[in-house]
């Protein structure tokens, strides 16, 4: 189980079938006031070594896709229809389907996820130390010294003193730190995915860029398949090879870092990467989407977005449209993504929005 | 990629090795201040009952002469005269003397000797009946607290659930009802209307001819006559417990920290244990060490009303009859009781939640 490198061997990697692939998933949430449609008809497969950002405002549904896929999701909450597909070497399950036991064990050895809020994941009256051999332990691994021995060479993965930090109680870290060591203990399983939900929100600026460098060399070593899970374009630029924006609990546009952020063709993605500010530009350039998301209980009729789109056309209205392709790799769900288009090459994204994104694209080269 | 030397971070509040000194050095300051003002608290209080037990109206030798009128019809002057034989205290003396000299007695571990029982030792009455005070009502905390903790746990976990409501309104009702009340409905039910407990056989701490002795008829001869003190006990204070702990759990299994246990696949079994219960239990915890402060204190109704000859018991009839010493010793030891507790809150709740000793 223990292995001199922090990733596994590149042996058991099977390109032609997906990891992690998610068919039709809905989940929805009952409440006094009806049902709530958190996630609607998501389908993507994630790929060997792949790591795929979903992006969206507060309330898009991405949290709950991740919390779905390791089945945390409250007791309210309904994953149905839809199907989760785990491979790894021969084995392949439906997550869905998993008894208690067993999605107790894939959970972490198989799926790790790295929460939103790493300053309370740990329990206080607990040294890091217990929390790790606890993980350990509940999946079947009791050789002490191995455990520690593994648990050592992640903590200096992550850039922190093994001694210190190994015996100390969680209050005795700080919130950076505490993000760090809840990344060691996700790697301590070797699992083959890595949902990581907002992992630098709540951090400060120095600190968000260590998580950053660590996460970028965990895709370099391109053993893990992760999904990032955030709010902030410049990192889900910076970190994913694949971007997936989602609405309204559905992926409206989905395709690789350079479609999304250069050739957008959903309005909400553009609208969301001409929402961004920079340090050297000016507000006055600065764009905002009209509007406020919609109430899931009640969505609008046709495409959810059409309240707050500028392009939005009768037919926007009444029938909702699929993902279509619209590049290579690139799909969006939009009637009028052509008009998008166009109004691109009207008018190119402005220098605000692309001055992130060329300072993302310089800094990871010249890094 | 980067490849600039990790930076490696230290973790705060550590101790380094120069400071190692200086912070023992603080702790078991700490513990000697600690254990100082405990001291200096027992002084403080055993010099205010001095004063307010002599307060009070009517004396010992008071009490015994009315006494004498009214029951054998003697004159005031005879009866006076009578108890000055017979209990050969000074009450004349200044107040400072009688209290110089009940300081200097306290110091050599000297509480002084009964009035009313003349040549018993208070401390040899406290000696003798405060044990079955310790074992009722100990016993009777140790059960309301861990029923409680665990039916509140479960309540938590079931919340909105059948067992959950009815359990809620039953610890409501119950722990709303004063010991004495349910002590007096118990022995006029069960004993009197009913006829389903030998009351009068229940009473005392023990049959007679029974010997303390670790066998098993004795212990089961304890617990025959302490059973109706406990069961009443158990009865008005486990409701809060099972509340408490019902309120603490819910909060607790909303934290991250549960969640991430779980996403880590830990198992139920340690979850609840390890993760939930032992954090939830946590402000539970001050609460117990209140009431293990109050074991002997609390005793006092409950030990009248079943006639239990514990150290309450022993309290009511020494306040009946004035009897100094013996007042002043009972006050002492639950004085002593609620300091010993929170001494020992103080030193054991830094070991369980550890983020107590940063401040």
């Amino acid at each position: 189980m223990v292995q001199s490198t922090v990733g596994r061997p590149a042996g058991d990697r099977h390109p032609d079938k997906p990891p992690l692939s998610l068919q039709n998933v809905h989940v929805s949430y009952a409440t006094r006031r009806g049902k709530v449609q958190a996630v609607r008809n998501v389908s993507v497969d994630l790929h060997a070594g792949e790591s795929l950002a979903l992006i969206g405002e507060s309330g898009s549904g991405k949290s709950t896709l991740g919390l779905a896929i390791v089945r945390l999701l409250p007791e309210t909450a309904r994953i149905e229809p839809g199907v989760i597909t785990y491979r790894r070497k021969d084995r392949e399950v439906d997550v869905l389907k998993l008894s208690r036991s067993e999605m107790r064990a894939f959970r972490w050895s198989d799926c790790a996820m790295v929460f939103q809020a790493a300053l309370n994941a740990f329990n206080p009256v607990l040294k890091v130390w217990a929390q790790a051999l606890d993980t350990a332990q509940a999946h079947g691994w009791h050789d002490k010294p191995a455990i520690r021995r593994r648990l050592v060479e992640l903590l200096e993965f992550v850039q922190l003193d093994p001694k210190r930090v190994i015996d100390a109680y969680p209050h005795e870290l700080s919130g950076g730190m505490r993000q760090r060591v809840l990344l060691a203990l996700a790697l301590l399983l070797n699992p083959q995915v890595l949902i990581l939900d907002e992992p630098t929100t709540a951090l400060d600026i120095i600190t968000q860029r260590t998580i950053i460098k660590l996460l970028r060399q965990l895709k370099q070593e391109d053993h893990f398949t992760m999904i990032f899970i955030s709010h902030d374009l410049a990192i889900a630029a910076e970190l994913a090879d694949r971007v997936a924006t989602m609405y309204a609990g559905r992926i409206v546009e989905l395709g690789t870092s350079d479609d999304i952020f250069y050739r957008p063709r959903h309005p909400y993605t553009l609208g969301l990467i001409r929402a961004v500010p920079t340090v050297t530009g000016g507000f006055e350039q600065l764009f905002s989407i009209p509007g406020s998301p919609p109430d899931l209980v009640k969505l609008p009729s046709g495409c959810k977005f059409h309240p707050r789109c500028t392009f939005a056309t009768e037919r926007c209205q009444q029938e909702e449209p699929e993902l279509e392709l619209v590049g290579a790799e690139h799909s969006a769900a939009c009637w009028n993504w052509r008009e998008v288009q166009a109004e691109l090459q009207r008018n190119p994204l402005h220098r605000g929005a692309l001055n992130v994104l060329d300072g993302i694209g310089s800094e990871v080269e010249g890094s | 990629m980067s490849t600039s030397a990790p930076v490696v971070e230290t973790a705060r509040q550590r101790p380094s090795v120069a400071g190692w000194g200086l912070w023992r050095f603080v702790t078991q300051n700490f513990y000697v201040r600690r254990l100082f003002k405990a001291l200096v608290t027992v002084w403080v209080v055993s010099t205010i009952i001095f004063f307010l037990i002599r307060l009070l109206p009517g004396n010992p030798v008071e009490q015994y002469i009315s006494r004498l009128i009214e029951t054998q019809g003697m004159d005031y002057e005879n009866a006076r005269m009578q108890a000055a034989a017979l209990f050969a205290i000074d009450l004349d003396a200044p107040l400072w003397v009688q209290y110089g000299e009940y300081l200097g007695n306290l110091l050599s571990g000297n509480l002084g000797v009964s009035i009313t029982s003349p040549g018993t030792p208070v401390t040899a009455m406290i000696g003798r009946f405060l044990p079955w005070t310790l074992f009722s009502v100990g016993v009777g905390l140790i059960l309301s607290f861990t029923l409680g903790i665990l039916l509140g746990l479960m309540m938590a976990y079931r919340r909105e659930g059948v067992l959950d409501h009815v359990l809620t309104i039953l610890a409501s009702i119950v722990s709303s009802v004063p010991n004495y009340l349910l002590g007096i409905l118990l022995v006029v039910w069960l004993g009197v209307q009913w006829k389903v407990l030998p009351i009068a056989q229940m009473r005392g701490t023990m049959s007679p001819g029974v010997v303390p002795a670790f066998t098993f008829a004795f212990v089961y001869d304890a617990l025959y006559h302490a059973f109706l003190p406990i069961f009443t006990y158990v009865l008005t204070t486990m409701g809060n417990w099972m509340l408490s702990m019902k309120g603490s759990t819910v909060g607790t299994l909303g934290e991250d920290f549960v969640t991430v246990a779980r996403a880590r696949g830990l198992n139920d079994w340690r979850i609840t244990t390890a993760y939930v219960g032992r954090n939830a239990a946590l402000p539970l915890f001050t609460q117990l060490t209140i009431a293990i402060g109050f074991v002997v204190g609390g005793s006092f109704l409950i030990e009248t009303i079943f006639q239990y000859q514990g150290i309450g018991y022993v309290l009511g009839s020494a306040i009946a009859q004035r009897d100094y010493p013996v007042m002043q010793g009972v006050f002492l030891v639950i004085t002593m009781s609620v300091i010993l507790a929170n001494l020992l809150a103080d030193f054991l709740y830094g070991w369980l939640d550890p983020r107590i000793k940063v401040s």
